[in-house]
């Protein structure tokens, strides 16, 4: 489990996080999704899985916070 | 030749459509064609290249440079030849043009629209109810509810709303039979525009401090310009056409569903809630976008089967979403389906701008008339699934 970020580069403004893990996401003044600041490790939770499960551009990432690489990988729908 | 090409191409749907009466039993062809040949080529409006894996139509829509939306998304096209802004729009112009309206389709913008289209919703079904026993809720609720709301939001005056029926089915529902009858409403309907963007423009900015969608057109910049008015006028239609028809398809597939799944009917009725799942479900499985096109820029593979650049070649939104790799069960709707990542918005960069608005339209329109309407089903199991035509409910049965 590591660190929630929404790729700004993937993120189309479908809004689904936001509808599903409002206390997780929130949507800019362009509709683009972010992961509301303090909430970056609730990747555990029921609804935060069901927003990485149902966003359509598969734009939900994690990234590793205990190595060094930076990159960040898909978290698996599963 | 690969044998998954020759696989492919042995089951090969020559006549694949996706419009009209094709609709009637595109589900069970979706099926044979996921099973036995998920890319193939169809003779039809020109000729294109079908694709209909989920995961395919994915990597089309996340791949812009091979799969270009101009000269047109639209197969065949929407009554004009014109590039409609912004979704016959490639980039590097596209992203410019599709910021003008994003910050108006945020979901937090459209969540004060709410209130409005609740009480629009309400007073449909009040007519509903009193209409008699046996009614067209598509002509009562599923067609004017997305009129009022989209006309409301863009600025178009009350009284032209009773034309704008007919614009649709000519241009939308007539362009594959009669291409004629589609331009010439087409041209009715630049011509709208045009005279529209005139007293607009004529009453000046800010005269009753109006925030619609034409206003923000108005007063859009494109690097640093304003947008000409061709420009306008291809953004106006496009809105037109995308605002009215696949909300009140969608809001139609719903009912039509329901009206014949008295369970569904009554378990959404006891767990409202569950109504927005529901609608993902009816998105997912009776969408009105069940394909949009794309041209390919140059040669690629897909599934082994190779397209030329030039070549026209169709997502199938509608078999990605019914693609057992992806779902369940994908033929059966589930209204309780929670895992739902589905293609009825698009995605990629020409992601439905509407999608929150259509959302919100279909969701409250199916609250109100589950709560006002006791028990409604078929009254004529002739009239098909998908489109806007009739669809006649017996009510309180």
């Amino acid at each position: 489990m590591g660190e929630l970020l929404v790729d700004g580069g993937r993120c189309q403004g479908h809004a689904r996080c936001w509808a599903l893990a409002p206390e997780t996401f929130e949507i800019d003044e362009e509709g683009y999704a972010h992961v509301i600041p303090g909430r970056e490790n609730s990747g555990d939770e029921p609804n935060v899985r069901k927003a990485i499960r149902n966003c359509p551009e598969r734009a939900i990432l994690e990234r590793e916070t205990n190595e060094a690489s930076e990159k960040a990988s898909e978290v698996s729908a599963s | 030749m690969s044998t998954e090409t020759e696989r492919g191409l042995s089951h090969n749907k020559s006549d694949f459509d996706f419009h009209g009466r094709s609709l009637d039993n595109i589900f069970d062809e979706y099926q044979d064609i996921l099973a036995n040949g998920p890319v193939g080529h169809s003779n039809k409006y020109g000729g294109f290249w079908y694709i209909t894996k989920s995961e395919d139509i994915f990597n089309a829509e996340q791949d812009p440079d091979t799969f270009a939306v101009g000269p047109s998304m639209l197969l065949p096209a929407f009554g004009t030849d014109v590039p409609l802004i912004p979704i016959d729009i490639d980039p590097p112009a596209h992203a410019d043009f599709r910021k003008i309206l994003l910050p108006m389709f945020t979901p937090m913008n459209i969540s004060k629209l709410t209130p409005g289209m609740r009480e629009t919703a309400q007073q449909l079904c009040q007519e509903v109810l009193t209409a008699g026993d046996v009614v067209d809720v598509s002509a009562k609720l599923a067609r004017p509810m997305p009129t009022i709301i989209f006309s409301r939001l863009a600025g178009y005056p009350e009284q032209d709303w009773p034309i704008f029926d007919r614009w649709i089915d000519e241009i939308i529902y007539e362009r594959t039979a009669h291409p004629e009858t589609a331009y010439a409403a087409g041209r009715e309907l630049n011509d709208y525009f045009d005279r529209l963007l005139d007293e607009r423009e004529k009453a000046g900015p800010g005269a009753d401090a109006s925030n619609d969608l034409i206003t923000q057109l108005l007063k859009a910049e494109v690097k640093g310009r304003k947008l000409t008015r061709e420009e306008l006028l291809s953004y106006c239609y496009l809105l037109f056409l995308a605002g009215l028809d696949t909300t009140a398809w969608a809001i139609r597939s719903a009912l039509w569903y329901l009206a014949g799944n008295p369970q569904a009917q009554q378990q959404l009725r006891e767990d409202p809630d569950l109504i927005p799942t529901a609608a993902e479900e009816f998105l997912r499985t009776l969408s009105p976008v069940q394909a949009m096109a794309r041209t390919a820029k140059k040669d690629t593979v897909v599934r082994g089967q190779e397209i030329k650049a030039g070549e026209r070649v169709v997502l199938v939104f509608g078999a990605g979403n019914r693609d057992p790799e992806v779902y369940e069960e994908p033929n059966d709707i589930k209204i309780d389906r929670e895992d739902n990542r589905h293609l009825a918005f698009g995605g990629g960069i020409h992601r439905c701008l509407g999608s929150n608005l259509g959302r919100a339209e279909m969701v409250i329109a199916m609250e109100e008339f589950l709560k006002a309407v006791p028990h409604f089903e078929r009254a004529n199991d002739d009239e098909p699934w998908h489109g806007v035509g009739p669809l006649t409910l017996k009510i309180g049965a």
